[in-house]
């Protein structure tokens, strides 16, 4: 075992780590604003819509993310959709980060008891403001616990963007092998580096959740 | 004119009819108490008059206008309208002071300014003016029912429904919320109560409605109506009551 030949890499890796973290967190934004919306669209009373929504959840949720990097990368590009390899990847895990949050955020919006929409409606609010003032709050901290599990398995998931080429930590990895024959100690390097990525953010949500959930819960 | 003019309302829900042609007439500042049993159609009909629910036929008035779910102005006409829930309805990621200021200060009717002001204000005419930084969860029911009533006197309605407010409390904690109440009769509020509390109702309302199956089934002052009912089911009512 020796570690020493990775020393002279330690910028790609790092900037490998950058991208990573760069897509997570893109793919994450992008899914959580898809997620707010499709729970949103579910819970309507527009019903080709709402097929639409279930039909997407159910595609996205039930079919390898790897191959849905694939369709945005290579198969979309003969629809005049041409995408770099980050950008492809980018849109791919958003759409896949997207199926699993609107049902998180749907069971959170669910939660929320009947009588507090009651509650704001008597009070003159718009279906607007009762929605951003009192259901969402609420929703969002129930949501909470499952969107960040999940955050965590979309930042490990994006190692199959490493499959089209993106500049990530995994396909960095693969370039170091390559040059080095070092197999064992670069995938050992960037797990460590994986993990320590994944507690991190565990522990940043931790303080976030205290920080937006102050109220006291439900007795 | 009444205030409220309810004129032959019926209700169904799914095969139930549950308002079989009611009409009432409440006039301005008066306060009027239904009771009868579960049921019998007097929470629906409270919810009607806010437009929660919609009538199938007949029509409801509050300060002459048509009340229905799709009125134009159905949000400017719930903030006249105050109805307190029986189970509070707080909402709970908000302290009260915000409780209370959320809807005055997203329909304008305050500017940020004056909203702990005016926090301050209805909390003090529900005896919680300590309260006012708590969150709702560190508050017993009946505090928690004092801040609803503020969160509604915080819009300064025309009109209060009470919609079995002190059903889910603890029985030592229903005399304080049954005094804030008494107060707000005494300062003219025009209040429709849906209640249990046959003391309250006996001592506090001008008027009590008895609704049975669906019908206003006898009506009359506190006094009368307790002392000689004049039907049967009234009658029957008022001994199990007891």
């Amino acid at each position: 075992m020796n570690f020493l030949p990775l020393w002279r890499y330690q910028n790609q890796l790092i900037d490998g780590a950058i991208v990573t973290l760069e897509l997570t967190v893109i793919a994450a934004l992008a899914g959580l604003l898809i997620g707010v919306a499709g729970a949103v669209a579910l819970n309507g009373r527009i019903t080709p819509l709402r097929w639409l929504v279930r039909g997407y959840i159910e595609l996205f949720r039930n079919t390898p993310s790897l191959i849905q990097i694939f369709i945005v990368f290579f198969v979309l590009p003969n629809f005049g959709l041409k995408l770099p390899a980050f950008e492809a990847a980018a849109v791919a895990l958003s759409l896949y980060f997207g199926a699993y949050s609107v049902e998180i955020i749907r069971a959170g919006l669910d939660s929320v008891p009947k009588n507090q929409i009651e509650a704001g409606q008597c009070l003159g609010l718009s279906g607007w403001q009762v929605f951003r003032h009192i259901l969402l709050p609420p929703a969002l901290r129930n949501a909470y616990p499952a969107v960040t599990s999940q955050f965590v398995l979309l930042l490990l998931g994006t190692s199959l963007a490493s499959q089209v080429a993106a500049d990530e930590l995994f396909h960095v990895a693969g370039f170091i092998e390559s040059r080095t024959y070092r197999s064992f100690e670069v995938y050992a390097v960037i797990c460590v580096v994986y993990f320590a990525m994944a507690m991190s953010f565990k522990a940043l949500f931790a303080i976030i959740g205290l920080a937006a959930f102050r109220w006291p819960r439900r007795r | 004119m009444a205030l409220v003019e309810i004129r032959d309302v019926h209700k169904t829900f799914g095969k139930v009819e549950v308002l079989k042609g009611v009409s009432l007439d409440v006039e301005e500042g008066e306060i009027v108490t239904i009771i009868g049993r579960s049921g019998s159609g007097k929470s629906t009909l409270l919810r009607c008059i806010n437009a929660l629910e919609t009538v199938d036929s007949g029509e409801i008035r509050v300060e002459g206008e048509r009340v229905h779910a799709r009125m134009p102005d159905l949000k400017a006409f719930r903030q006249r309208v105050g109805i307190v829930f029986q189970a509070f309805n707080l909402f709970p990621h908000l302290k009260v002071e915000r409780n209370i200021t959320l809807a005055p200060l997203l329909t304008g009717r305050i500017d940020k300014a004056r909203a702990r002001a005016l926090a301050e204000d209805v909390l003090t005419r529900v005896g919680l003016a300590d309260k006012i930084d708590a969150w709702p969860e560190q508050l017993s029911g009946g505090q928690q029912q004092r801040v609803a009533i503020a969160r509604c006197l915080a819009m300064a309605p025309h009109l209060m429904l009470f919609d079995e407010v002190t059903s889910a409390l603890d029985p030592e904690l229903v005399g304080e919320v049954l005094k804030v109440m008494e107060a707000m009769a005494k300062q003219g509020m025009t209040m429709i109560l849906v209640t249990h509390e046959m003391g309250f109702a006996r001592n506090v309302a001008d008027r009590i409605v008895f609704m049975h199956q669906g019908r206003v089934w006898e009506q009359g002052p506190p006094a009368k109506l307790f002392a000689n009912p004049e039907t049967p089911e009234l009658a029957s009512f008022i001994a199990s009551a007891k």
